[in-house]
């Protein structure tokens, strides 16, 4: 199977503002947020990253994604050095989290050439793309609405079809169904399943055991910015459910941490 | 490039459609129209147009001076009436008068008996004048011109105007404010030009920012200097529209507030050409430095506060405006930004602009700007900086 992902020996340390300190109610200087993490994912395959709320999921899919620059360790997407080759790097993937918003003055239908001309993709190609990924998440009815009237639900929509404007290899998706309400979350995974079927490598992050469940092909499971275990589904599953695998770990790293 | 072009298109989209966005733009072009035009009629009423003849009083004249006054058309009180100085010097307020000259008692005498080295006081001269008024203020120097050189061959025997706590210029204080305006048209033109600039730019990436949206666009394979390149000219673009629309309602208004003497043919093609190369260029190294703060800033609220202070440092340069009406020769000065445009302005609305000057002007703020985007790119490389919520 072709590596499509490679992360080796990831380090990221927040400097943390005297305002940080005092929301996390400590007084230390520094935050490390990923520590030492390396995994791969290989082509065609949905790739989960499991682990509570501040195990470092999204600061490592914000790295993987060019947004922030690790401090030490490598990322190689399909062969191409994310710190040497930024700009490549972009044009093959698509990053999609919560926190990257749309303009709420512009259309959908507006926004959507707007990306795809940043993506220098051919008119007539990015007009065919377009209505096929209008008519697949009913943006259609609403294309000339500007972003500020939509619905939360209508929004991530376009958010999602504006980050794949340029059929990007490899899906990065932060926290899929954060924040969906039960039937835009359905489209979402949905559309991730045929995704994979096209081929597609996705790479997400999740704390929701049934996602993975659901999705996953193999699942890495985080705590504290360190990859716990990295296995396939199957094999986790093989004698309890994730859910028990996830906490017989977790209370592990708690025992461990009060040795 | 054809990046720089989607970005620019796209903002500029957003400034031009939205009804809010251009009242924003043009509502400060207009007020400045009408207010200035409302002064403007204050001011035509008050504009003397003859300078033919002069009044003028005069008291104790030495006999030895009257071929001074001896003049066709000159209208010389002797003050037979005996009118009260307060009455006379409130004649010159009204520009009933133009003149009012009073000799210390024997004058004549006392300077011929004067001695430098006895340390006394020369005797003295009192004129009052009024320097709003056209014709006292040409009167005024012309006298003064007389008496000075009298003064220089009789070899310094006496003062004129010696008090210095006596107001001698007795213009009125509305009269002064009109004189001062036009004067401080460059100083006008950089304030217009930055609060222009300051609205369009503060909100610019810190709204971003804020909004979540600028990210957005850092993952998309755009080249970071593109960006910079692109918001700093939509930035500029419509800061430029926005300040024009101001100027142009201060240059409409100018005639009105200048009276009928003021004409644009003064002005040729070529200063109005100088002057607009030189509003670009103030335009562009504004929304630089606006766009740096707000890049800078981790909200629309931080940005505008930290570009009070710029603001500050604007209208401070803006100022030196007044302290001389003709611009500096001193060509190393030409590289200090915004100092350098208001010298160069100056030099424009005077016409006595130095092309040397003027190069170096330009070339130093090409430089600036050149940097400014520069610095904006590494800004943006920078997750420190854009994610610093
Ligand atoms: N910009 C930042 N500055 C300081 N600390 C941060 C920053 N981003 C994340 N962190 C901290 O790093 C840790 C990991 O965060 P994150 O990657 O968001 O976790 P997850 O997505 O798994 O919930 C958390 O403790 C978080 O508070
Ligand atoms: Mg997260």
């Amino acid at each position: 199977m072709e590596e499509i992902l490679i992360v080796k020996d990831l380090k990221k340390t927040f400097k943390l503002t005297a305002k940080q300190r005092k929301i996390n109610k400590t007084n230390d200087l520094y935050k490390i947020a990923v520590d030492g993490l390396s995994f791969k994912a290989y082509k065609g395959e949905i790739y989960g990253l499991l682990g509570p709320n501040g195990a470092g999921k999204t600061t490592t899919l914000r790295i993987i994604s060019t947004l922030i620059k690790a401090d030490s360790g490598d990322v190689f997407v399909d062969g191409i050095d994310i710190a040497k080759n930024p700009d490549m790097v972009r044009q093959k993937i698509g990053f999609l989290t919560s926190e990257l918003k749309l303009e709420d003055f512009f259309t959908p239908n507006y926004l959507y050439d707007y990306f795809s001309a940043l993506h220098k993709i051919e008119k007539t190609l990015s007009e065919q793309r377009k209505n096929y990924l209008f008519k697949k998440f009913g943006i259609e009815d609403f294309k000339e609405v500007k972003i500020g009237d939509l619905s939360t639900g209508m929004k991530q929509k376009v958010s999602l079809v504006i980050s794949i404007v340029h059929d990007p290899e490899i899906i990065i998706f932060d926290e899929p169904t954060n924040g969906l309400d039960v039937i835009t979350a359905k489209s979402v995974t949905d559309f991730l399943i045929e995704l994979k079927k096209e081929g597609k490598t996705i790479i997400l992050s999740t704390h929701i055991f049934s996602l993975v469940e659901k999705l996953c092909d193999r699942v890495g499971i985080i705590f504290d910015g360190r990859m716990i275990k990295d296995d396939s589904l199957t094999n986790l599953t093989k004698e309890k459910s994730l859910e028990d695998v996830f906490f017989e770990l977790y209370d592990e790293r708690i025992g461990e941490k009060y040795e | 490039m054809s990046n720089i072009w989607t970005i620019v298109k796209k903002e500029l989209k957003r400034f031009f459609t939205d009804p809010r966005m251009i009242i924003g733009l043009v509502l400060p072009g207009v007020l400045i129209f009408v207010i200035y035009n409302l002064m403007g009629n204050i001011s035509m009423e008050k504009i003397a147009p003859t300078i033919t003849d002069f009044t003028v009083y005069v008291e104790n004249e030495p006999t030895e001076f009257q071929s001074f006054l001896n003049k066709d058309g000159w209208n010389i009180n002797k003050n037979k009436e005996n009118l009260s100085k307060d009455k006379i010097i409130d004649k010159i307020k009204d520009k009933e008068a133009d003149l009012y000259i009073i000799y210390e008692e024997d004058f004549y005498q006392k300077m011929l008996a004067y001695d430098i080295d006895t340390g006394k006081m020369a005797p003295n001269i009192e004129i009052y004048y009024n320097s709003t008024s056209e014709s006292s203020n040409l009167f005024y120097s012309y006298y003064l011109e007389i008496l000075n050189q009298y003064e220089s061959n009789i070899s310094n025997k006496f003062d004129i105007n010696r008090d210095l706590d006596i107001k001698y210029d007795v213009a009125k204080k509305e009269d002064t404010t009109i004189q001062i305006i036009s004067m401080m048209l460059p100083f006008l033109l950089m304030a217009f030009l930055f609060s222009g600039a300051m609205g369009v730019c503060s909100e610019s990436v810190a709204g971003e920012k804020e909004r979540g949206t600028i990210a957005t666009l850092l993952i998309t394979p755009t080249k970071r200097s593109h960006i910079a390149i692109g918001k700093i000219l939509s930035l500029g673009i419509t800061s430029l529209v926005s300040a024009l629309v101001s100027f142009l309602g201060l240059m409409l208004s100018l005639p009105k507030l200048m009276g009928t003497d003021f004409s644009f043919q003064a002005y040729g093609l070529s200063t109005i050409l100088l002057m607009l190369v030189l509003i670009v260029m103030t335009v562009l190294l504004f929304t630089t430095l606006l766009t740096i703060v707000s890049t800078f800033a981790k909200s629309v609220k931080e940005a505008t506060s930290y570009a009070i202070p710029l603001m500050m440092i604007v209208l401070l340069v803006g100022i030196t405006n007044f302290m001389s009406t003709t611009a500096t020769s001193n060509k190393l000065l030409y590289i200090i930004p915004i100092y350098n445009i208001v010298q160069c302005l100056i030099g424009v609305f005077s016409i006595t602009i130095d092309p040397v000057s003027f190069l170096i002007c330009i070339t130093s703020n090409i430089v600036y700007i050149g940097l400014g985007v520069f610095l904006l790119t590494k800004m943006f490389n920078n997750e420190r900086v854009i994610f610093n919520r």
